[in-house]
């Protein structure tokens, strides 16, 4: 079909939950291809004909391959029909823009590495060695190879999961500050802006509960709540497969009124 | 709507968003500002988002009084805000310049950084006192940038990451001479082309390997550089040769 869109994702989280709330959001049906990232399901040759850098997410629109999530939500808001997920004033839209790259450059990159020392590299650290090497082999990006390098062999220095850590403390004081100034992140209207946060620090006040609650970060907190109660995301994380994500993201659930 | 640009010498992300701020019709005032002198952080108007603004030392756009910072993005305002002329409008042909802005700007620009601060920033910081020094770097509220300038004044890197730096730049320019078919990377010019000029004029001094074998490149290079934007971004220039400007930029991807 001509005008048939097929994503290909993980789990409604990080990245490739950014183009499936952009899409939920705009009212566009897609067919779903779930890749599990732990089963290395990106670097095989079936889904490396589709994106040879074997990065997910990847979206298939008519004859379209388009990859790399933020510029998939871009993409989806200018094409389909829809709410507008960006705003329409010049300065709203730069800040918009500018906090996107902030997330995905300097701040993502943080969680990511921390996410992954915790989580990633224990996850699938355990399997034959052997297996382990190989499926390190077929990863066709070179950084991507030394990523999950250092997340199987826990290779990270101290000073890198420091500086981490430092970014995040950084990055939350920053946030708390932006939605204090705007109802959303940047501007006054939902954006990608705020998809992109979502996916980025949902999990953020379980995570991270010394620094992201009630009492410290009031708006990021309230901004979280209201994003998880939107129809959109509801939908999305119904998509998902492993129960850790799932758990994580009700810890956004309000206390039922006393 | 009141725009004052503070703006370094034309190369780099000065000089995509002066030849942007021409493209787009739109009037600023202009203040010119030493970016390898540490003016960002003592002239420039302040701002959280400038300051911790990833792409380094840049312009900084302030539009009715709010400081705005970040090649592309400035360079997507003044286009947005202005005669709409520098994006394509099919969400396609979008998407194609915002993978290959984030190409320039994560794989490309950290590496002319390097290789361009190593040659004419480190010799400029090294004759500063360690007192001046240490104003300009305390007036830096990002952590990780003021790290970047104590690097640049240090100048010493392994060869492996000069050679990697050289690599990226071979590669980039081996992308655009596969690319290009017409006069602009994307068909019509766009700021994809602003800003990939803006990052590779410099490099052909200091990498000039790079462009040896690569006629179709060459040849966009000085059709870039004809445009009047830039010959007027070019005007702008408070040294002979603005080539050899350049401050910390964007950092080497820490992360895959």
């Amino acid at each position: 079909m001509r005008n048939k869109v097929t994503l290909f994702h993980w789990e409604p989280n990080a990245n490739s939950g950014k183009p499936m709330l952009a899409l939920a959001e705009k009212g566009v049906a897609f067919e779903s291809h779930y890749l599990d990232l732990l089963n290395f399901d990106q670097h095989k040759p079936d889904y490396l004909k589709i994106n040879p850098q074997g990065t997910i997410p990847a979206m298939i629109h008519g004859d379209r391959v388009l990859t790399e999530s933020t510029a998939i939500m871009e993409y989806a808001d200018n094409e389909f029909e829809g709410p507008a997920l960006m705003p329409a004033d010049p300065k709203d839209r730069w800040r918009v823009r500018w906090w996107m790259k902030f997330m995905d450059q300097w701040l993502g990159p943080s969680f990511s590495m921390i996410g992954w020392s915790i989580f990633v590299g224990p996850s699938v650290r355990a399997r034959d060695p052997k297996e382990l090497e190989a499926a390190i082999e077929r990863i066709p990006l070179p950084e991507r190879r030394t990523a999950w390098r250092k997340a199987i062999y826990n290779l990270f220095s101290e000073e890198e999961l420091a500086e981490s850590t430092r970014r995040i403390g950084v990055g939350i004081g920053m946030l708390e500050e932006a939605l204090a100034k705007n109802e959303w992140l940047g501007s006054d209207q939902y954006s990608l802006a705020d998809v992109n946060g979502f996916n980025l620090g949902y999990a953020l006040p379980m995570a991270q509960p010394a620094l992201a609650n009630d009492e410290k970060t009031p708006h990021i907190m309230e901004w979280l709540r209201k994003i998880y109660e939107r129809p959109a995301t509801k939908f999305i994380w119904a998509m998902g497969r492993a129960p850790r994500f799932a758990d994580r993201v009700k810890f956004l659930e309000r206390e039922p009124a006393a | 709507m009141s725009l004052t640009l503070y703006h370094g010498e034309p190369n780099g992300p000065s000089l995509t968003v002066l030849a942007a701020l021409y493209e787009s019709g739109r009037e600023a005032e202009l203040v010119a500002v030493d970016l390898a002198a540490g003016e960002r952080h003592s002239r420039a108007p302040q701002a959280r988002l400038v300051e911790m603004n990833i792409e380094g030392e840049g312009p900084v756009l302030v539009a009715d009084g709010e400081p705005m910072a970040d090649s592309v993005f400035l360079a997507q305002y003044l286009d947005e805000s202005g005669n709409g002329t520098l994006q394509p409008d099919d969400a396609y042909a979008r998407w194609e310049m915002e993978m290959w802005c984030r190409f320039i700007i994560e794989r490309v620009a950290p590496a002319a950084a390097l290789l361009g601060n190593r040659a004419h920033l480190t010799p400029k910081l090294q004759a500063m006192s360690d007192d001046d020094f240490e104003v300009l770097v305390g007036r830096i509220g990002s952590a990780d940038l003021a790290a970047r300038w104590r690097k640049e004044r240090v100048g010493e890197y392994p060869e492996a990451q000069l050679e990697d730096s050289r690599i990226k730049i071979r590669q980039a320019v081996e992308k655009l001479e596969a690319r290009l078919s017409g006069d602009w990377i994307l068909g019509a010019f766009t700021i994809a082309d602003l800003e990939t000029y803006a990052w590779l004029a410099g490099m052909v001094a200091l990498v000039p390997e790079a462009f040896a074998g690569a006629p179709k490149t060459s040849a966009w290079l000085a059709r870039v550089k004809a445009r009047p934007s830039v010959q007027r971004a070019l005007a702008a220039a408070r040294t002979n040769d603005p080539l050899k400007a350049w401050a910390p930029g964007p950092e080497i991807n820490r992360w895959g």
